[in-house]
């Protein structure tokens, strides 16, 4: 099919302009992929595919939405009011906004696995750190636009989500004050936050594609790891990305779409961890609802940032273990990248990613004196995982890795 | 692979999957595409009730159904006697042209001829038929109150003011004018004997 089209006469015609031809060869067919990738290698299609599901629905329902919290009736105001209106009148709106919200939390479930993948078979080592680090911008810019987000909606969560979030900003020392007004355009989160909210929510995806470019390129620079981490030196451990690894990569997206419509169709509030109950109730800034937590992929830092009795602190340690992945590539300096022939680091990052899950579950529940204790040795794993990776490669015995795969 | 590839079998699962992604991927497009057609709520709003009592005689008013401008003019007899004597300037008398231009409540000549149901009452699309203008109101005959705008032997009625189409004082078009179209004949009923609905 595809050499059917690079044979033809009007691909020729575009091919001596542009160079098209060469581009397809270098970057897909002829663009060579280890032989032994597993399915974890599939969430970075599947990352890339919700991003563009997420621009499109975005862009559809921005045609419905009004980012005014201007009052109607009653409580109501004109942004709440037209995400009811596109829930219940506008054609197909109740399905591009359960789309858009579903989409959301699955962006973070496939990036999280991304993530993981990432570090269980070591890809952040040398020669992929700049690729890492484009990742962790990635990541930081996706939780912005689903904060942001999640402000238009203007329900009680929404409200009391920002007012938390940019009260966090106010928490450093000279600049809080003004950057807290600065984000908020008033003194309390009110209409002009919203407006600015809406407009950077509709940024962000933007900048998210130029960077996910770069993230391609610079992945297309240094080629995909392995899951024995090893450097490919003969060409018979290679095969071409196009057809063996869009084939897989498209199994991968039936597979992702089985759930993700499982829950765009029969259970788009998933228990409560998708879209909050309490975001149905309208913003009231007179009263505050009695539990009130971020949305389940934004738990994990919320509980490293209760941990901590002092604000400031709190504050620092949240941006800290974010910060901290940008000097992953740095901290780690074993020579064997996936933990299979770490045995030390297997255990360690396994432990890593379960302590990840009780930070979220910490940060989800209404909290007790256990749970703070809970969380509070969590959030010390967190950060002596990354602490520890600095001295294990000085005691740990790594199993020989294989010659070639 | 040990045996030769079996190229027809291949080639049908590929065009299978591939028709089937491509069936699959067009009915994505329904909702988005269908998410901008006019919502129920917009839909709903496609009633206006009016009481041509309110207008004062020769005055014109404009209302909106269905987010539409709609002329309502009240004609005095002076108005009313405007309506003859011109049917060779007309370029659809009868307004049979299209089916906009007529509607069901015109069963008398004398309801044709006026375009409404009670003479001195119309109520009629104020959107021109060429590009969509709302046509400026010049109903008195002759040319001495309007200027070049309109035609020495000016009949009395409308003259558009994005590209000259003119319209009689019963919205029939008039030759020359770029508009190909009478204004359109609406919808309506006298719900009592002043309270007209609209739609």
């Amino acid at each position: 099919m595809l050499n059917t089209i690079m044979k033809s006469k009007v691909f020729g015609w575009v091919d001596r302009r542009t160079g098209a031809e060469a581009i397809i060869k270098s970057q897909l067919t002829e663009y060579p992929a280890p032989k032994n990738l597993n399915y974890m290698w599939n969430f970075g299609s599947l990352a890339l595919l919700v991003l563009v599901l997420q621009i499109l629905t975005g862009i559809f329902l921005a045609m419905y939405y009004k980012p005014s919290a201007a009052a109607t009736y009653g409580h109501y105001t004109v942004a709440f009011d037209s995400v009811e209106r596109i829930m219940r009148d506008v054609n197909f709106g109740w399905l591009l906004r359960y789309m858009h919200a579903v989409g959301a939390s699955a962006f973070f479930v496939v990036v999280y696995m991304h993530i993981g993948r990432g570090l269980y078979y070591g890809s952040y080592k040398e020669p992929r750190e700049l690729l890492w680090i484009i990742g962790v911008v990635i990541l930081l810019i996706m939780q912005g636009a689903a904060f942001f987000g999640y402000l238009l909606p203007w329900g009680q969560m929404s409200f009391w989500g920002a007012t938390v979030i940019t009260n966090l900003f106010g928490a450093l020392p000279v600049i809080g004050e003004y950057l807290q007004q600065l984000l908020r355009g008033g003194f309390a989160v009110g209409d002009p936050t919203l407006n600015r909210f809406f407009s950077l929510h509709y940024l962000f995806p933007l900048l998210l594609v130029a960077i996910v470019g770069g993230h391609v390129h610079a992945l297309h620079v240094v080629h995909s790891n392995n899951p024995e981490g090893i450097d490919l030196t003969k060409d018979e451990e290679k095969i071409m990305f196009h057809p063996y690894y869009t084939i897989k990569d498209a199994f991968g997206v039936a597979v992702f779409l089985l759930f993700y419509c499982y829950f765009v169709f029969f259970n788009p509030q998933a228990w409560g961890f998708f879209i909050e109950v309490d975001n149905y109730v309208p913003a009231n800034s007179l009263a505050t609802p009695s539990h009130i937590a971020p949305v389940w992929y934004l738990t994990p830092w919320y509980t490293i940032l209760r941990s901590f009795p002092d604000k400031l602190v709190g504050v620092l340690a949240m941006g800290g273990s974010l910060a901290i992945l940008f000097a992953l590539p740095f901290l780690d300096r074993s020579k064997v990248r996936s933990a299979r022939y770490r045995p030390v680091f297997k255990q360690m990052v396994i432990l890593f990613f379960i302590d990840v899950i009780v930070l979220g579950y910490c940060g989800h529940t209404p909290p007790t004196p256990t749970l703070k204790l809970v969380g509070q040795i969590a959030t010390f794993y967190y950060f002596a995982f990354f602490f520890l990776l600095l001295i294990v490669p000085k005691f740990e015995k790594t199993k020989p890795v294989p010659e070639g795969i | 692979m040990t045996e030769q590839a079996n190229e027809s079998r291949r080639n049908f699962l590929y065009l299978a999957a591939g028709g089937l992604g491509g069936v699959a991927a067009a009915a994505t497009a329904v909702p988005f595409i269908g998410s901008m057609f006019p919502a129920a709520d917009t839909l709903a709003a496609s009633k206006t009730e009016f009481d041509v009592s309110t207008v004062a005689p020769g005055q014109l008013v404009v209302i909106l159904w269905q987010g539409k401008p709609v002329f309502i003019t009240h004609r005095t007899p002076e108005l009313l006697k405007e309506v003859d004597g011109h049917d060779d300037m007309l370029k659809d008398k009868d307004s049979k042209a299209i089916p906009e231009v007529e509607q069901p409540w015109m069963n008398t000549p004398e309801r044709r001829k006026y375009r409404s149901i009670k003479p001195e009452y119309l109520v009629i699309s104020a959107i021109c038929t060429h590009l969509g203008c709302i046509p400026g109101y010049k109903p008195s005959a002759g040319r001495k109150e309007w200027g070049d705008a309109v035609p020495e032997n000016w009949p009395g009625g409308w003259q558009c003011p994005c590209h000259g189409s003119l319209y009689d004082i019963s919205a029939r078009v008039i030759n020359g004018s770029p508009a190909p179209f009478n204004l359109h004949a609406l919808p309506y009923e006298y719900l009592t004997d002043t309270k007209v609905v609209i739609g």
